[in-house]
């Protein structure tokens, strides 16, 4: 019997990830381009993940889309919200996992799932960007550091900071203010980090926090950030093995379920 | 006591709020009770044998409270919020809550802390004589759930005996201001701030001694001839500590105010009335030119142009407790007035999680030098 | 002779109510009448009954937000010195009041009194204060204090009753006359029939199909804010009940050209300048607005000539109650409405609305086990809301009410 492939693809707002699984709900690609919505990351990634594969587009039996720009993938067969696409793809990764936090780009989410990967609720971040993976962009370019230089800063910091403004702006002209007074950029990474962990904690503490408790999304890459919530919640934390691919792992499970089901 | 023991005595206790207050009550042999924000009739609690506590938020850290408050709720309600999930107010016997305001409605309906919550409301239409029947009303309702949650019977005599004090507290503190302003070589802002401050957290009686005694001693100072520019301050209150410390370092002297947090704390004594609860319900009734309590002629804005005058200052900054909206709407028709009146006006907006102040910095000091 | 008649349909009685209302006003401001501005759930009753032409500002500025009009006023009022966190309608009504008062005529006529009723927030007490100050004209209130308490006591609705004949005296002053007390009885008949057949159309959102979408029962809304003291008023719910009994009988939905799937109940204004994206999303999901507050919002129910029971009415109305008063209200709204999901407005416009949602929104989940959403937005600034989000939690609700549906 001929194989059976089923396309997840996650179009967010500052990259654009896709994953190929088979009938037998195996990933057999994944691609991460570092590009989102509006530009040709959409493109790109579906380009990527197909090569080396043998396979096009017209071998993949269903596909999903999700993400900020899900609207844009016009051969997508279905378009499914990220929220259900992160609770699907952590639970094919983790079975275990009840409460999900994922940041990404623009948004922060605490989602709360069933055994099977069902949402029984959701909270997200207000209009503001701050908390989020752009939040971190900014603070990185004004401390003149690359993003993934963070992570290594943070591990040096002895005295931290605490960056207490609510908006990307005003924290900010506060980070400026902290750099004049020649604060340590360690200490002020910290504290950058720190505040992200805060503001995801707000939106953690409407969930019934359960046990199992798992970081996704691309911020989560950053062991800095990682760090800031195990302190905050003294406890281990389960990071997903590709943070930034569980929402289009999601997706392509979704496919699989609505393929494998009409048959 | 020398002036000076006086004067860091109350700072200190202002500074250590939890300490001071424990000190008190063990002192006194007294339980605490909260009240949140302004005009609570702490009188009742006085009489109930408790330490009335002013509850007003502070600088600390949002974790907790971001849960159950949107980011637009004003940083007093905020930092309360922070506060009361920490568990910072469990000791308390319970918490009046006014609804002011449609935050502090909202408030007094989510208590998260362990003591008992009391929600109560103030009339609005102050002229309608039907207002005071309502407020006694209320009142009472406070009275009753205290000594529910006390077991102990509130007296009239003991309401009647802590108007007296309260009374006298307020008089002694309208002239301790008027003091202040022509000694503010000792009375710095940062001091002024934490001397009235630190009434939240004492027992009225002893605080009362404490401020005589201040103020006997500062009448017998020559009055200082500061070079300062005499600044008065309205709004909610004038927090973090930061801030005033600007004031001192810019050369602005602090000779008035109209702070709900201050001033206007002192401002109205409780009529001498048949009924203690009338009485009370009566100081609502005659409080006026406050942003809290419906003002349909704005007297408030003829007030602050008279306290300019009285104490012949050289400008007026409003301390705009951001996402206050009872005051955020005074604030175009005060800009309006002080124009025509002539009088230099700055709005700064406070954040009481505020950290660094640098806009805040500038601020101050381009109105200091363009005064 | 009435300017609608039997043969209208109820869309055609509102369009041209609404605007002879507004008509009205201009016509008597020309003349040297009275005209005041009125909060929305005040009682009009006794302007009414005195002949005052009453036009409702909140109203106003809904209309101009939706006409995506707004920003000129809002940004006129933040200019002003007001902080653009204060509620859009103020914000918007200020600055056309500041924009316009130099001039002759104007679509909005200025009042020459004000009359605030605070059982739906306290801002309206700043706002109207401003008003009356700015334009030098009496501000009449009618205080409705917080039911903080789980009953509307005693105490508050004798309070609210002593200053519904407060007001009488205080417009006999301000018009010179004497209050006709017959006309009064007339009048809140009239009223109080209004708005029981404001109730029975809107509430007919319980049949399945809902014969009625929320967005169409919001546009309706301007007529029961603006009209409630007028006759024609109750003529035109009367016919909206008639027709939605028809669709009722036909099985047809509300929801133009979409099958109903989903029943959500929504929480909290209007966002009106985007109403038509907010309707649209759900439409094209299936889901139709069936539950909300404001059919009950209006049902001031008394018995004409019982000034009590009319205090009682305005002061026990929805957004006056406690927490609890307030989460029971909407258990029975999704009961009522036969709603599976629920939809908020995290309004930056209205503290009131926001700052209990979480509250009331984990005790809904809880105890009806049915799934919220929330979504940033305003009632009037188009600058506080995110299309791209609001999709995205609509999508995510209607998938969790699909998967509890299986």
């Amino acid at each position: 019997m001929k194989d059976r492939y089923y396309l997840g693809v996650d179009v967010g707002s500052a990259s654009s990830k896709a994953v190929i699984i088979n009938q037998k709900k195996e990933i057999i690609k994944t691609s991460v381009i570092q590009m989102g919505t509006g530009t040709s990351g959409p493109k790109s990634v579906i380009d990527n993940v197909f090569a080396d594969t043998g396979l096009t587009l017209g071998d993949i039996k269903l596909t999903v889309g999700t993400g900020y720009g899900r609207n844009s993938l016009k051969f997508a067969d279905k378009q499914i919200s990220e929220i259900s696409c992160h609770a699907k793809g952590i639970n094919y990764e983790l079975k275990n996992a009840r409460t999900v936090l994922d940041i990404g780009g623009q948004d922060v989410k605490a989602i709360s799932i069933n055994e099977s990967g069902m949402v029984l609720n959701f909270y997200m971040n207000d209009k503001c960007a701050a908390g989020t993976g752009r939040f971190l962009e900014v603070m990185a370019r004004i401390l003149g550091v690359k993003i993934d230089e963070l992570e290594k800063l943070d591990e040096s910091s002895k005295n931290p900071v605490t960056v207490s403004s609510t908006c990307t702006v005003f924290a900010e002209s506060e980070v400026i203010s902290l750099l004049s007074q020649e604060t340590k950029i360690e200490d002020i990474t910290r504290g950058i980090h720190n505040s992200i962990v805060t503001r995801a904690l707000a939106l953690l503490y409407k969930t019934n926090m359960e046990e199992d408790f798992t970081l996704t999304g691309g911020v989560a890459q950053n062991k800095g950030v990682i760090r800031a919530l195990e302190r905050a919640l003294n406890k281990k934390i389960y990071v997903a093995k590709k943070p930034q691919l569980i929402g289009a792992i999601g997706a392509a499970i979704f496919a699989y379920e609505a393929g494998e089901e009409r048959g | 006591m020398e002036i000076n023991n006086i004067i860091d005595y109350l700072v200190k206790s202002a500074d250590f709020p939890g300490k001071t207050i424990k000190e008190s009550c063990k002192k006194n042999n007294k339980e605490a009770v909260g009240c949140v924000a302004p005009y609570a009739p702490e009188e009742i609690v006085y009489a109930a044998n408790c330490i009335p506590v002013g509850i007003w938020g502070g600088q600390v850290e949002l974790t907790k409270a971001r849960t159950y408050l949107p980011a637009f709720a004003c940083s007093i309600m905020q930092s309360i919020m922070e506060y009361e999930i920490r568990g910072t107010y469990d000791f308390l016997k319970a918490v009046l809550i006014p609804a002011v305001c449609d935050t502090l409605k909202c408030f007094g309906q989510k208590w998260k802390g362990t003591s008992e919550a009391i929600p109560f409301v103030f009339p609005q239409n102050r002229e309608a004589k039907s207002a005071e029947a309502f407020l006694e009303s209320e009142y009472k309702y406070i009275k009753n759930k205290l000594e529910e949650i006390l077991g102990i019977t509130i007296t009239e005599k003991a309401l009647q005996d802590s108007i007296i004090l309260y009374n006298d507290y307020r008089a002694e503190m309208r002239k301790f201001v008027e003091i202040a302003s022509v000694h503010t070589d000792v009375i710095t802002p940062v001091i002024r701030h934490k001397i009235i401050k630190s009434s939240y957290f004492m027992d009225k009686k002893d605080y009362l001694e404490y401020i005589k005694e201040l103020n006997k001693k500062l009448r017998l100072l020559p009055a200082n001839n500061s070079k300062n520019k005499r600044i008065i301050v309205t709004g909610i209150m004038l927090e973090p500590d930061g801030i005033i410390e600007y004031f001192e370092k810019y050369g602005m002297d602090i000779v008035g105010d109209d702070l709900t947090h201050e001033s206007r704390q002192f401002r109205t004594d409780a009529p001498f009335s048949g009924s203690a609860l009338n009485s009370l319900a009566k100081r609502w009734t005659n409080h006026n030119a406050c942003s809290l309590a419906f003002d349909p002629y704005k007297e408030r804005i003829q007030y602050l142009v008279d306290l300019a005058n009285h104490y012949k200052a050289d400008g007026l900054v409003i301390a705009l407790m951001k996402f206050c909206d009872p005051e955020e709407y005074d604030v175009p028709l005060i800009m309006e007035r002080m124009k025509k009146e002539n009088i230099p006006l700055l709005v700064i907006e406070i954040d009481q999680q505020a950290k660094s102040f640098e806009q805040i910095n500038t601020r101050l000091l381009s109105f200091a030098e363009n005064m | 002779m009435s300017i609608i008649n039997e043969n209208m349909t109820s869309k055609e009685m509102l369009d041209i109510l609404v605007n002879k209302n507004m008509e009205d006003a201009r016509k008597a401001k020309a003349k040297g009448e009275l005209v005041c501005w009125s909060s929305s759930i005040a009682p009009c009753e006794f302007t009414e009954t005195m002949g005052i032409c009453t036009i409702y500002p909140e109203n106003y500025a809904a209309v101009l937000a939706a006409k995506k009009i707004a920003p000129e006023f809002l940004e006129h009022a933040e200019r002003k010195g007001y902080a653009n966190d204060i509620c859009g309608y103020a914000r918007i009504n200020l600055g056309y009041m500041d924009l316009k008062k130099e001039l002759d005529e104007i679509e909005f006529p200025l009042p020459d009194l004000v009359l605030l009723c605070n059982n739906i927030c306290e801002t309206l007490l700043k706002w109207y204060e401003n008003i009356a100050y700015e334009l030098n004209i009496p501000l009449l209130i009618v205080d409705v204090p917080f039911n903080h308490g789980e009953e509307v006591t005693e105490e508050n609705i004798k309070y609210v009753e002593a200053q519904l004949y407060d007001l009488i005296h205080q417009l006999e002053l301000i018009c010179n006359k004497p209050f006709d007390m017959d006309k009064f009885q007339e009048v809140m008949k009239i009223a109080s029939d209004n708005a029981t057949s404001w109730y029975e159309a809107t509430s007919l959102c319980s049949a399945v199909p809902s014969p009625l979408s929320g967005f169409d029962m919001f546009n309706y809304m301007a007529l029961i804010v603006c009209m409630r003291g007028k006759k024609e008023c109750g003529t035109t719910f009367k016919k909206l009940k008639a027709e939605l009994e028809e669709k009722i009988a036909k099985g047809e939905c509300g929801l133009r050209g979409a099958e109903e799937k989903h029943r959500i109940m929504w929480d909290g204004i209007a966002c009106w300048p985007y109403l038509s994206h907010t309707y649209k999303v759900l439409k094209n999901k299936g889901a139709n607005m069936t539950g909300s507050t404001y059919p009950s919002a209006w049902a001031l129910e008394y018995t004409p000539g019982n000034l009590y029971e009319m205090a009682k009415a305005y002061t026990g109305m929805g957004n006056n109650l406690s927490l609890k008063g307030q989460t029971d209200l909407r258990k029975e709204i999704i009961k009522e409405t036969k709603c599976n999901g629920v939809v908020m407005h995290l309004n930056r416009s209205c503290k009131m609305c926001d700052f209990l949602q979480y509250e009331i929104g984990k005790e809904l989940e809880e105890s009806m086990n049915i799934p919220i959403t929330t979504f940033d937005g305003d009632q009037a600034d188009p600058r506080n809301y995110s299309k791209a989000q609001y999709e995205t939690r609509i999508e995510a609700l209607v998938e969790m009410m699909e998967q509890r549906a299986q």
